[in-house]
């Protein structure tokens, strides 16, 4: 669930402000990706270990209850799966197959893990980064709007609203519709990516499948993005610059394209950098809830099995992407921010 | 209640949806509004130039595609690794066995062995390979291609892990011709009739090795002999299959079957009923009723081969007789579990939480098999709480003064009492039992934990109770092999490892038996064995039965016919021990242009974004007009 | 009074008129007070529910309504397939929901300040790697890595424990991270450079010193992070991951799911729990943004 995981309080924007005037030069960049490295690595530690604390029988996933496979056949499964290993062997031969590039094979699936990831997560994309666009699009004009209009009806409708949505989780969302569409024939109630018989061509029938998952996806993130786009279009409305730039005679309008949202846009920025991090988690519960094959989907079934190479592997690639987008926001931050760049 | 819960449940489903159509057009309105508006958009973003020209002409003639929805997606198409029931139902499609089971009780009938004889002895099997088989590159199966995949089934670990029960009498497999296949075995067995072990290529299979073949896929353009051939798969989301024309068994009648992956139950039967899918299995009950007076819709509750069971600790040991877990040792007094058994009321079950959608439940082997199932008949146990109390008493376990009674060791009787966290039949039925069992003057703290975690702790023997179930193979062997004492846990590199056995069980007389019916040929003397089997573990109350499950199924009977139940009396239509509904299916009639309905649907979509677009673009402008004349003044 | 000369007396005056201005500002506060209102209505059911609702109508096995019967007099809510009144479910619900919340974010609170606190004052190798974890958590998903959490339990803790620790645990990140840049800026106030002049111990540097500056921020922080713990036991239980013994919003959305409400159209029995979990929720957020409002002089100032 993407938005309950940038819902946490404090991470959006904060640290925006302070970082500000910094300039940055080739020594930061190197220091900066050396501990976004530590921290993947850190991370690769702890994802090892957090699975191993997982109860279970393993070995019933090749050989699940009602198929018979003998005694000696589960023991060879454990022997194969290196359940028997001491847990350091382990962490050794994990961290050599990684270093390859191998992420191990899946249990539920029987086959490499990057290969099973490598499918899933196109359609994960394609939700979420749609979602994510359109919010952006669409939360950022709502409310860069209504703090700039701070206080008129539309201000107050919109930022309500706002509030509102983002009280409302994204699958409950997504129920509500199915209940509401059932029966309809508006809209594919059943969930999936393609129609298999369709005789739509196939990007009008996944754009199809994808309207009801994306619209709950993008409204909590629209709401999400207007309300922290809203805030910092307060804090610059007040602005000694602005009130120069108004004196000069400029139409409002201009004000606020030219001057105002500029500088408005940076916590935004950091918050859409973040989002886009959490993309490939995607959305666990509409995933679910609208049969949609992405990662999120993947993860949800994997922790059934459990699959934990699958898991330990999807744990990487989300972690990962969530650093790699925070430094690429670190190290964007100078050349959006037009005070650095000017200085 | 007066009326039944499903007639209640039926009635109710008509009146609410004309309610729904009531309430739903203003919200219908605004939604339509606002997903059409992101069609709009969506569609713009995601159409590439290609794409849109490729759908230019469609195919001449129409092909008939019959669609089965499924919750859970085939986990590998490779028939040496896959292990769900759906993969299964996807090797039977793509290859044959030597012997099939009929359609009609699963007495064994040829497969690509016409015919097959057995030496007096009972050790050597000679099986006689249809003529003319083809694969599906042209090239003839022949009996190499059978040896092949057996002596690959005998040698292959991972192989050998997937049909390995099959083979494992077999000491030697030769084709002595190219159409005759002779295989020995240690000792007669009955299993050589229910060999389910895949013909494959041998000229296709020989490239994957014994280190390849546990990663390997199979998923691209597979060579098989079967009734169809796989032509598209794209996982956790549909499988396309190819009728094999040519096939020997004859030419399947729809050109194409698709199995397409939900992810959950209302997934399905929203499909079903838009006619996204052609059926659908497995369905929970909840929507399966649901369905039922659809026009268009036929639903079917089919016997099933499974039942559900309320399981003991009979006093966890390893095979070594080691003590193991934390079992309430109560449940080791027989007369203690027949107490519990017959404070269970499986008639409130079956009406309740079955909402009829079953039988109450006896031998271990269900009736969907008349040939094995056995039933106490009148000597079975029946709901009654006062003679279990009285059984409790009688036995020396007094109520002490909260109620609760004690062992004459001491101990209350408190059992912690697990159900499954994956099923609400599972969580209905212990929250049923731990009611029960409080007016016999026991506790039952339930807990739900998935199956996963359930499987580990039967394994550990940490446990007193737990609901669960099994389904049974045709072949009764497995089952009864369960109960044996070799399933019990076993030690492996110092940690404890599970069997199959969740009740810990074990009795020589009982293995006896087991190890009796193994080798008998004759029918007759094998079926007494195998009731003999059953009626012990009723009378020592291993497990309490308490029912057998029906199978949802529901199909649209407005575009296809030709639905086969296997067994004929009241079986499954799909995912059986063979093939028949997709050999028999055929078009009702003319098909109609199943994607006709959504192109409309699609081209009112855009029409009505474009135009909201436009309302809102409009909107913005005369807004922004204003709140800037707003400024001005 | 004697007790406004000590010294003690004075900073708990001090409090008291900060407070008692603090509610004159938020009293005014439309959004606010819209949210209070919410959660008073919500926290009087919860409290009342034994008055409101007989907890009989919880049980599975002694339903006696109709099945799946939409709203009416006697069931205002309607009923769910098993003929319990959905009123009865959401009013009981309530309970767990809320104490699962509050629960949650009491642990997430405390985590969040002892970790945000000792990571901002131990510079070097523990704060270094507390802060790691801190990272650790704030880039893992958050629902992935609660369900795995949620398994590790062993099966006699109470589901309903296992699930107040999990959220707790997985969600205080995000309050330490908050609260460590504004330890940072604290230690570096003369004050606390006396204090260490003087000698106070690691200690009472953070309980003194530091923790009463950091708490009015993890007080604002705290209402918004309820709302993520009921968020976040709502998805759980709908994922089935909840308890299943006890009855939360979460729970009856869950079984609404999986008792195809969908097929049955049988709308009532989802819409009346969501709407209780997304009034809740707004009206912790409503709170939230207006106690922040409230601290925040940058804003204070122009609305």
């Amino acid at each position: 669930m993407t938005a309950t995981a940038i819902k946490r309080p404090g991470t959006p924007g904060g640290g925006a402000r302070e970082r500000r005037l910094r300039a940055i030069s080739p020594l930061q960049v190197l220091r900066k990706t050396l501990t976004a490295l530590g921290t993947l690595a850190f991370v690769v530690v702890v994802n090892f270990f957090l699975f191993r604390v997982i109860p279970g029988s393993p070995e019933k996933a090749f050989a699940p209850r009602g198929r018979n496979a003998d005694a000696e056949r589960l023991a060879q499964i454990r022997r194969d799966l290196g359940l028997g290993l001491p847990w350091h062997e382990q962490f050794w031969s994990y961290l050599k197959s990684l270093v390859r590039g191998n992420l191990g094979d899946s249990w539920g699936q029987h086959r490499p893990v990057v290969s099973v990831i490598a499918d899933y997560v196109w359609p994960t994309v394609l939700l979420s980064g749609t979602a994510l666009v359109l919010a952006a699009g669409i939360g950022m004009w709502l409310g860069a709007r209504s703090g700039w209009r701070h206080g008129t009806r539309f201000d107050k409708l919109a930022s309500s609203s706002a509030v509102t949505l983002y009280s409302v989780p994204e699958w409950l969302l997504g129920l509500v519709l199915m209940v509401a569409l059932s029966g309809s024939g508006l809209f594919p109630v059943d969930g999936g990516m393609v129609d298999p018989r369709s005789t739509l061509p196939a990007a009008i029938d996944v754009a199809w499948h994808m309207v009801l998952p994306c619209f709950c996806l993008a409204v909590v993130y629209i709401a999400e993005y207007s309300l922290i786009m809203r805030s910092s279009m307060l804090d610059e409305r007040y602005a000694d610059y602005l009130t120069t730039a108004r004196a000069k005679g400029l139409r409002d309008d201009t004000v606020m394209r030219r001057h105002a949202l500029p500088n408005a846009l940076l916590p935004f920025t950091t918050l859409f950098f973040l989002s886009i991090g959490f993309v490939v988690s995607g959305a666990i519960t509409v995933e679910t809830v609208f049969s949609w094959p992405g990662l999120g989907r993947l993860t949800y079934d994997a922790l059934r099995g459990p699959d934990i190479p699958l898991l330990q592997g999807l744990f990487l690639v989300f972690s990962a992407a969530v650093i790699v987008m925070n430094l690429f926001a670190d190290l964007l931050y100078p050349f959006i921010d037009p005070r650095v760049r000017r200085s | 209640m007066s009326r039944t819960p499903v007639t209640d449940g039926a009635g109710l489903t008509d009146q609410s949806a004309s309610r729904r159509e009531s309430r739903v057009p203003s919200l219908r309105r605004r939604l339509a509004a606002a997903a059409a508006l992101l069609v709009a958009a969506l569609t713009a973003l995601a159409i590439p130039a290609p794409a849109a020209a490729e759908d230019a002409t469609p195919s001449a003639p129409t092909k008939v595609t019959f669609v089965l929805g499924i919750k859970q997606d085939i986990d590998s198409l490779n028939p040496y690794v896959g292990v769900v029931a759906s993969a299964y139902e996807a090797y039977q499609l793509m290859y044959d066995y030597l012997i099939n089971s009929s359609d009609k009780d699963f007495s064994p009938v040829p497969g690509l062995a016409e015919r097959w004889e057995t030496s007096t002895d009972g050790k050597t099997w000679t099986y006689h390979i249809r003529k003319g088989v083809k694969w599906s590159d042209g090239k003839d199966l022949t009996a190499k291609d059978v040896a092949y995949s057996f002596q690959r089934s005998i040698d292959g670990e991972t192989e050998n892990g997937q049909y390995g029960n099959y083979v494992s009498l077999i000491t030697k497999v030769s084709a002595t011709d190219d159409y005759t296949v002779v295989i020995e075995t240690s000792a007669p067995s009955p299993s050589m009739l229910r060999l389910l072990v895949p013909i494959l290529p041998e000229h296709t299979w020989k490239d994957i090795d014994a280190k390849e073949v546990s990663t390997f896929t199979n998923d691209t353009n597979p060579v098989g002999s079967g009734p169809f051939k796989l032509v598209e798969a794209k996982a956790n989301q549909f499988y396309r299959f190819e009728a094999n024309k040519g096939y020997w068994g004859g030419a399947p009648k729809i050109d194409e079957l698709v199995i397409r992956v939900y992810a959950d139950d209302e997934g399905l039967g929203q499909a079903l009923r838009n006619g996204s899918v052609d059926m659908i299995q497995d369905v929970s009950a909840a929507v399966w009723e649901s369905l039922r007076n659809v026009p268009g819709i036929t639903t079917s509750d089919s016997k099933y081969p499974g039942f559900n069971e309320l399981a003991y600790n009979l006093g966890a040991q390893t095979v070594e007789n080691k003590p193991i877990g934390n079992g309430h040792p109560a449940l080791k007094d027989k007369r203690v579990r027949l107490a519990i058994d017959t404070a269970i009321d499986r008639k409130t079950l079956v009406d309740k939480v079955l909402r009829n959608h079953g039988t109450a439940a006896t031998g271990v082997i269900p009736p969907l098999y008349p040939n094995w199932h056995w039933t106490p008949g009148d000597a079975a146990r029946t709901f009654d709480l006062a003679k279990a109390n009285q059984m409790l008493e009688d036995a020396g376990y007094k109520k002490s003064a909260d109620g609760i009674r004690v062992g004459p060791d001491g101990k209350k009787l408190e059992f912690r009492l697990f159900g499954r966290e994956e099923s609400e039949f599972s969580k209905d039925n212990v929250a049923y039992i731990a009611d029960w069992l409080s007016q016999i003057g026991m506790k039952a703290t339930v807990s739900i934990m998935s199956e996963d975690k359930l499987t580990a702790v039967i394994g550990q023997g940490e446990y007193d109770m737990f609901e669960w179930g099994w389904v049974v193979e045709p072949d009764p062997d497995f089952q009864l092999s369960v109960f044996t004492c070799d399933q019990r846990s076993y030690v492996d590199a110092g940690e404890i490892a599970a069997g199959w056995s969740d009740s810990f069980y074990c009795d020589a007389s009982y293995d006896a038996l087991y190890q009796q019916q193994k080798t008998l040929l004759d029918p007759a003397q094998r079926t007494a064995v195998i009731k003999q089997a059953q009626q012990k573990l009723y009378d020592d109350a291993v497990y309490s039965m308490l029912y057998y499950y029906n199978n949802f199924e529901a199909y649209r009977s407005d575009k296809f016919t030709g639905f086969t139940p296997q067994p004929s009396d009241g079986g499954s239509l799909v995912f059986q021990y063979g093939t028949y509904t997709y050999l028999n299916l055929a078009p009702v009639s003319k098909t109609t242009d199943t994607g006709s309905s959504n192109t409309l649907w699609l081209v009112l979509g855009i029409g009505a974004g474009v135009v909201v677009l436009a309302g809102i673009v409009g909107g913005v402008f005369l807004m922004r007009r204003r709140s800037t004349a707003d400024e001005r003044e | 009074m004697s007790e406004t000369l000590t010294p003690r007396g004075i900073v708990r005056a001090r409090r008291r008129a900060a407070l008692a201005a603090f509610w004159r500002t938020f009293r005014r506060d439309r959004e606010g007070m819209t949210g209070l209102v919410l959660l008073a209505l919500f926290a009087f059911v919860a409290l009342a529910a034994p008055l409101l609702a007989d907890e009989s109508g919880l049980s599975l096995t002694r339903a006696t309504g109709p099945v799946l019967a939409e709203p009416s007099f006697e069931y205002p809510f309607g009923t769910d397939k098993y003929g319990r009144s959905v009123l009865t479910l959401v009013i009981w619900g309530s309970r767990i929901s809320l104490l699962v919340g509050l629960a949650a974010t009491l642990i997430s609170m405390v985590i969040g300040t002892v970790v945000g606190i000792a990571s901002g004052h131990f510079r070097g190798v523990a704060g270094g790697a507390l802060n790691r974890l801190t990272e650790w958590f704030l880039v893992i998903p958050f629902l992935p890595l609660a369900i795995v959490l949620a398994t590790v339990f062993p099966p006699d803790v109470p589901k309903i424990v296992a699930v107040i620790i999990v959220i707790g645990v997985t969600s205080w990140s995000g309050t330490a991270r908050l609260v460590r840049a504004q330890v940072f800026s604290i230690e570096e106030r003369p004050y606390l450079e006396r204090a260490r002049a003087l000698g106070a111990g690691h200690w009472q540097q953070m309980s003194r010193h530091v923790l009463p500056n950091v708490m009015p921020l993890v007080l604002a922080n705290t209402t918004l992070t309820v709302s993520i713990a009921i968020l976040a036991e709502t998805t759980l239980s709908f994922l089935g991951l909840g308890d299943p013994l006890r009855i939360s919003w979460g729970r009856i959305l869950d079984n609404a799911y999986s008792g195809a409400v969908i097929s049955t159209g049988s709308w009532w029995w989802v819409f009346f729990p969501g709407a209780s979990v997304v009034l809740v929720v707004l009206g912790f957020n409503l709170c939230g943004r207006a106690i922040e409002r409230i601290l925040d002089p940058r804003i204070k100032s122009r609305v």
